[in-house]
C-alpha cells in the first residue's frame, strides 16, 4: 500500500468531501421537509392527496436510487425542457428519493403517538391542526430520532452514487485519480476510511440525540 | 396488487404527460449560447488524448482544445459537462449541453438522433494488449475477452471483424481500461490514438494488429440547430486554413494530420 | 425539446432485458444468502458472552455498514486486484458483506429479545449451554427476525443495480445498453423501474402470504 497517493492528491480528493458533504446536507434539509409534507399527506384525512402521497411513495420505495438518479438527469429534461447539472439532477433525485422513506418513518412515527394524547388534546379545546403541531408532531419526530438519523446515514453512503452520473463527491474524485494513478488499494482504503468516519460520527450524533430527547416507551 | 397498480398508473400518467408535453418548442442553441455568454459543451474526462484529467485534475485534450478555439471565435466562455460514451448523446439531446465534442464518430444510425459538424480528426479501430500477449490480430481473438467500451461504434465493428472475440462492455473507457491493466481483459479495441494515449500512461502494453474500421469524428449538435453546426462548422474550417488546427493535431497526436479538413469557399 | 415516445424498444430488447432480471435475481438471491450466513454468525457473536466475540461482531457491522455499497463494490473488483474475481461474484460478495451487518444488527437484537427465562429454564432442564442455544434461542430469534428478511431481499434487488457500476450485466446495465443504442433515455430507464417494482412487490407479497398468522408488524429500519 502506498499511501503518498493520498497525500499527493489531497486537495482535489478534500474538495471532493466538501461536496459529499455539502450535498448530503443540502438533501438531509430538503429531504426532510420534502418527507414531513408527503408524510402528512399520506396520513391526513385529504383522499387525493393521500392517494397521490401513497403511489409517489410506493413507486420510489419500489424503485433503486440508482435508476432515480438516471430518470431525473437523463429522462426528466427532455420532457419539462429544462437541464439539470449533474449536481442538480443527484440532489433533486436524492431529496425524492429520501423523502419517500422518511414519509414513511413519520407514519409510523405519528401512529406511535398514544392516541390518549390527542383525545385529551382534543377534549381540552384545541383544533385538530393545533393538536397536530403543539401535541402530535414533536412526539412524533422525538421517537422518529433514530430511524430519522438512519436515514441520514443512509444519505450521506447514497452521495457516493452520485459519482455515477459525473459528480465530483469524494468517490468520483478518488476515482479519477485512480485512472492516472493506478493505486486502487491506497485510494480505496482510503475512501473507506472516510465514509466509515464521517458516518459513524453522523450515527454518534444521532445516538446522543436520542438519549437526551427520545421519550421512554 | 398494490405494486402492480402503482406500476400501471404510472405507466399511464407518464404516456399522457408524454402526449401532452412532448410537442415542446425547440430552442436555438446559437442564441441560447450567445444570450448566457457561455457555450456549454459535453467533453470526456477519460479518454487521452481527446479529453483527459491531467496531474492537476484539471480536463484537457484535443477535444478541449478545440471546444476552446470554437467558443473564442462565438466570443463566449466555455463551461465542460463530464459526458461518457453512453451519455454524450443523451445529455445533447435533453438539453443538458450545446454540443458533444467527446470522441464521437458520426454514423449514419447516430444521425437519427443528432446532427454532426464536419469531420474533425479520423481515426482507426485497433487493439491493445499486453506486451508479453499472444494476440497479434484480429485473428488471435477467438475465445479471448476483449474489453470494449459501451454505447460505441467500435463494439460493433469488433464483433462483426472478430465474431469469436467474447466482447465484455464497460460503462466507460476508464473501466475497460482498468480491465485490461488488471488482466480482466486480454485486449482492449478502441481507436488508435486513445489506445496510444492510454499505453502512454502505463509500460507494458502496447498496440497490436492492423487498424480495421475508419472512424470519422464529429462535434454533435441537437437535430435543428443548424446555425450552430454552421458555426462550428466555420470555424473548424477556419482553423485548418490558418494552419492552428495543425498546431493543435501536432500537440496532442505527435505527428501531422493524415486527412485534411474540408473546406468550403466562402461564397 | 421535441421528444416522442418509443415504447416498443423495450419489446425489441426484451431478450436483454430478461437475461438483465434474471442476473438481477442471481446476484440477490445469491447476496441473500451470503448476507445470512455472515449476518448470522456475526449476530450470534455480537450476543455472545464472550468480550472478544462480542467485539469483533461490533467491528465488523460498523466498518461494513458505514461504509457506502457502492464503495464496497469498488473495493472487491478495483482495489482487490491480486484476486481479480469476476464482477459478478464482487457484485454479490459486495452485497453479502454489506447487507451481512443488517442481518447481524437484526439477530444480534433477535437473540438478546428471547426472554431470559427461555435461557434460564433451559439450562435448569439440563441442556447445555450449545444447545439451549441452537435449540431454544435462536430458532425463536430467527421468528422474530423473519419479517424483517422479506425487506432485506427487497432491498437487495434494488441494491444489485449497483452492480451495474461495475459492469455486471444486470437490468440496469442492459438499460444502459439499449439507451446507448437507441438513445430511448426514457424509455429504457422508466422501463426498468415498472420491472424492479414488480420484482419488489411481489417478494413482499410472497413474504406476507408465507407470513401470515406468524407475523410481526415489519420493523425493517433499513
Amino acid at each position: 500500500m502506498d499511501l503518498s497517493v493520498v497525500s499527493r492528491n489531497l486537495p482535489y480528493l478534500a474538495m471532493g468531501f466538501a461536496v459529499t458533504l455539502e450535498t448530503a446536507a443540502l438533501v438531509i434539509l430538503g429531504g426532510s421537509m420534502l418527507g414531513l409534507l408527503l408524510g402528512l399527506a399520506r396520513s391526513g384525512r385529504v383522499p387525493g392527496l393521500r392517494h397521490c402521497a401513497i403511489l409517489y411513495i410506493e413507486f420510489i420505495r419500489g424503485t433503486p436510487l440508482l435508476v432515480v438518479l438516471f430518470i431525473v438527469y437523463f429522462a426528466i429534461p427532455p420532457l419539462i425542457g429544462h437541464r439539470f447539472t449533474a449536481y442538480a439532477a443527484a440532489v433533486i433525485g436524492f431529496i425524492a428519493f429520501i423523502g419517500a422513506y422518511i414519509a414513511e418513518d413519520l407514519r409510523s412515527g405519528l401512529a406511535s403517538v398514544p392516541h390518549g394524547q390527542i383525545e385529551a388534546a382534543l377534549a381540552s379545546g384545541l383544533a385538530p391542526r393545533q393538536v397536530l403541531r403543539l401535541v402530535v408532531l414533536p412526539q412524533a419526530i422525538r421517537r422518529m430520532i433514530p430511524a430519522l438519523f438512519n436515514q441520514f446515514v443512509r444519505l450521506l453512503k447514497f452521495t457516493s452514487v452520485a459519482s455515477v452520473i459525473g459528480v465530483t463527491e469524494l468517490t468520483g474524485a478518488t476515482l479519477a485519480v485512480n485512472a492516472r494513478e493506478f493505486k486502487p488499494l491506497s485510494l480505496l482504503t482510503a475512501l473507506a476510511l472516510a465514509y466509515f468516519a464521517a458516518c459513524y460520527a453522523l450515527s454518534l450524533l444521532g445516538r446522543w440525540l436520542n438519549r437526551r430527547y427520545a421519550i421512554a416507551s | 396488487m398494490k405494486g402492480l397498480t402503482t406500476a400501471f398508473f404510472v405507466l399511464l400518467a407518464v404516456a399522457m404527460l408524454g402526449a401532452v408535453v412532448a410537442p415542446a418548442r425547440a430552442e436555438d442553441a446559437l442564441e441560447a449560447i450567445k444570450a448566457r455568454h457561455k457555450l456549454i459543451a459535453g467533453v470526456k474526462n477519460d479518454t487521452p488524448p481527446f479529453g483527459y484529467l491531467d496531474e492537476k485534475n484539471e480536463v484537457v485534450g484535443f477535444d478541449i482544445d478545440l471546444v476552446h478555439e470554437i467558443a473564442k471565435a462565438l466570443g463566449v466562455e466555455v463551461e465542460f459537462v463530464k459526458v461518457t460514451s453512453p451519455t454524450r448523446v443523451p445529455l445533447l439531446v435533453s438539453g443538458n449541453v450545446d454540443l458533444s465534442a467527446a470522441s464521437m464518430t458520426h454514423t449514419r444510425e447516430r444521425e437519427g438522433a443528432i446532427d454532426f459538424s464536419i469531420t474533425y480528426y479520423t481515426g482507426a479501430q485497433t487493439l491493445l494488449v499486453p506486451a508479453d500477449s499472444a494476440i497479434k490480430g484480429l485473428k488471435d481473438l477467438a475465445g479471448k475477452t476483449v474489453a470494449v467500451q459501451q454505447g460505441t461504434t467500435l463494439e460493433k465493428t469488433l464483433a462483426q471483424a472478430a465474431p469469436e472475440a467474447k466482447i465484455q462492455p464497460f460503462r466507460d473507457y476508464t473501466t475497460a481500461w482498468l480491465a485490461l491493466r488488471q488482466g480482466r481483459a486480454d485486449a482492449f479495441t478502441g481507436s488508435y490514438d486513445v489506445l496510444r494515449g492510454f499505453a502512454r500512461e502505463a509500460p507494458g502494453f502496447q498496440i497490436v494488429g492492423e487498424k480495421f474500421s475508419l472512424e470519422p469524428f464529429g462535434i454533435g449538435v441537437r437535430h435543428g440547430d443548424w446555425q450552430l453546426r454552421n458555426a462550428v462548422n466555420a470555424v473548424l474550417q477556419d482553423l485548418w486554413t490558418s494552419g492552428r488546427y495543425q498546431e493543435i493535431y501536432r500537440k496532442w497526436f505527435q505527428v501531422d494530420p493524415d486527412m485534411p479538413i474540408e473546406t468550403w469557399p466562402k461564397g | 425539446m421535441e421528444y416522442s415516445f418509443d415504447w416498443s424498444v423495450l419489446w425489441r430488447y426484451r431478450e436483454q432485458l430478461l437475461n438483465g432480471f434474471g442476473l438481477t435475481l442471481a446476484l440477490s438471491l445469491l447476496g441473500l444468502t451470503g448476507a445470512l450466513a455472515v449476518g448470522l454468525v456475526a449476530g450470534a457473536a455480537g450476543a455472545s458472552a464472550r468480550r472478544l466475540s462480542r467485539a469483533i461482531s461490533i467491528g465488523y457491522v460498523e466498518l461494513a455498514r458505514n461504509v457506502p455499497l457502492l464503495v464496497h463494490m469498488y473495493l472487491w473488483y478495483l482495489g482487490l486486484t491480486a484476486l481479480r474475481l469476476p464482477a459478478f461474484w464482487c457484485g454479490v460478495l459486495a452485497l453479502a458483506l454489506y447487507s451481512g451487518s443488517y442481518v447481524a444488527e437484526i439477530v444480534r437484537s433477535g437473540i438478546q429479545s428471547v426472554p431470559a427465562g427461555q435461557t434460564d429454564a433451559a439450562l435448569a432442564l439440563g441442556l447445555s449451554s450449545r444447545r439451549t442455544m441452537t435449540r431454544v434461542v435462536y430458532p425463536q430469534a430467527l421468528r422474530i427476525v423473519a419479517p424483517s428478511l422479506a425487506g432485506l431481499f427487497s432491498q437487495l434487488i434494488k441494491d444489485s443495480s449497483l452492480a451495474s457500476v461495475i459492469s455486471v450485466g444486470e437490468l440496469t446495465f442492459v438499460a444502459g445498453a439499449i439507451e446507448g443504442d437507441t438513445f430511448r433515455t426514457f424509455e429504457a430507464y422508466i422501463g426498468i423501474s415498472v420491472l424492479y417494482l414488480i420484482a419488489v412487490t411481489a417478494v413482499s407479497r410472497a413474504a406476507l402470504f408465507g407470513l401470515r398468522g406468524r407475523i410481526v408488524e415489519p420493523a425493517m429500519r433499513y
